[in-house]
């Protein structure tokens, strides 16, 4: 989180979102450019969900032919890219996991870990640093154990069945816990963009 | 509509399409629910907005996970899918920017084409990749191929009564999800859904539609490979249990086509 800044944040950037217009307008090469900026924090998200090398790996095709297809679905004018892109993996991710094509599970953290330091652009591809900011202190104005579920949802792709087992309550208690919980943090959120 | 545990008085949460896109946005939805709020999201604007919101706001959260170095062979796995585009016109940097939106438009229009083939047809198409990648073929790349499934949506509005149904399908496994919220049953009628692959094509019975209902089916394998963008929906009044054998069908009184989400 506290990474050495670096000039050449901003310019990266802005050479992502100009890259995400080349590709809307049908530009092929910019898919590449994107690919190289962006692989390693998009498959560290499917990785992440997945759990399983293997299955990250077509997920993470999966993202990029897609994103290939539907580029013109990126509004430049709502989301930074990075934020959009990780939303994107993250949802293709949980696609493939809720259709059944894979046990899931989260990733042991050894096989997480290895991040080569080639890749510039990830100081960069931190999404925006106030945005970040509120949603965890809106997360964290929540009770422990309602944020511990609402975590667990977020990085191990778990379903409402699956956290009410886990916790050992039953299903209608896990989702009125949640839900209120989601409630309360749409009204903080909310609040935020209202200041 | 919603299990008893979604309505629980005593929660004192009120489970509206804010919530449900957080839901879905979380990654909480399962089956019909999922498949419901795909369809919304295709249809309901309001929803789609707001699902993007939550979004966004949880997007930071990804921060926190460790990036990872894919395999080398993942990038050239995808410049196999999305090559294809080879000889359409306008796409080699020759023509104006108009021309490359002409020819973004008919590669949309090829895809949206080929997202509606049956899975069997998307795994072929795989099969085409898998053989075609490894050799970096020169000449004749793949045809286009989709990611995963794309769902294919229709939104059949109901006169003028500001009703509608839903229809969501699910290539990938052959599903679909019919919402007829707000019908309700006349106690003289039934409605029944048919599917028209292409025009002038014989209707193919999806079956009577449950009113208030959603409603999830799987579709016959021969059903389901005539489906795809472009294929209209029709929607005739019948007597109580459908169109009845040797009779021909009751007025039309909805019409809708399937494109992709």
């Amino acid at each position: 989180m506290a990474a050495r800044p670096r000039p050449s944040t901003d310019e990266a950037r802005e050479a992502l979102r100009e890259a995400m217009a080349r590709l809307a307008a049908g530009d092929q090469t910019a898919l590449e450019e994107i690919y190289r900026a962006t692989r390693v924090k998009l498959f560290g998200i499917c990785l992440r969900i997945l759990g399983d090398r293997k299955e990250a790996e077509d997920a993470l095709q999966d993202v990029y032919v897609n994103l290939w297809q539907r580029a013109d679905r990126y509004d430049p004018a709502r989301a930074s890219p990075i934020a959009w892109l990780a939303a994107f993996a993250r949802n293709r991710a949980i696609d493939r996991l809720r259709t059944g094509k894979v046990r899931g599970g989260s990733v042991p953290v050894e096989e997480a870990a290895p991040l080569p330091d080639e890749s510039p652009l990830a100081d960069a591809l931190l999404v925006d640093a106030e945005q970040r900011a509120q949603i965890h202190k809106c997360l964290g104005a929540l009770d422990d154990r309602t944020q511990g579920h609402i975590r667990a949802a977020f990085f191990e792709g778990m379903t409402y069945a699956q956290l009410a087992e886990a916790a050992d309550v039953p299903l209608g208690t896990m989702k009125s816990w949640i839900r209120r919980g989601l409630q309360r943090l749409r009204a903080c959120l909310e609040a935020s963009e209202a200041a | 509509m919603s299990g008893p545990e979604d309505t629980m008085p005593e929660d004192g949460v009120t489970r509206d399409d804010p919530m449900i896109a957080a839901e879905w946005s979380l990654g909480l939805l399962e089956g019909e629910e999922l498949l419901a709020a795909r369809g919304k999201y295709a249809t309901d604007p309001n929803f789609a907005w707001r699902k993007e919101w939550w979004d966004d706001w949880f997007a930071p959260l990804s921060d926190a996970m460790p990036g990872a170095e894919p395999g080398e062979h993942v990038w050239d796995g995808i410049a196999a899918r999305i090559t294809p585009q080879q000889g359409t016109p306008g796409i080699a940097g020759t023509a104006a920017p108009a021309g490359n939106v002409i020819a973004l438009e008919a590669r949309l229009r090829r895809w949206q084409w080929v997202a509606g083939l049956s899975s069997a047809a998307a795994a072929l198409a795989l099969v085409w990749s898998f053989v075609l990648a490894p050799s970096r073929v020169t000449t004749a790349p793949p045809p286009v191929e989709i990611a995963a499934a794309a769902p294919l949506v229709a939104t059949v509005p109901i006169g003028e009564t500001g009703l509608r149904l839903d229809v969501t399908y699910i290539p990938e496994s052959e599903r679909m999800v019919i919402a007829a919220i707000g019908l309700t049953p006349d106690g003289v009628h039934d409605h029944e859904l048919w599917l028209v692959p292409t025009a002038g094509a014989t209707p193919q019975s999806l079956g009577v539609v449950a009113p208030g209902e959603v409603h999830s089916m799987a579709l016959p394998h021969a059903v389901a490979k005539q489906l795809g963008s472009g294929a209209q929906l029709v929607l005739t009044r019948e007597p109580i249990g459908g169109k009845p054998e040797g009779k021909d069908a009751g007025p039309v009184v909805a019409k809708g086509a399937f494109s992709p989400v």
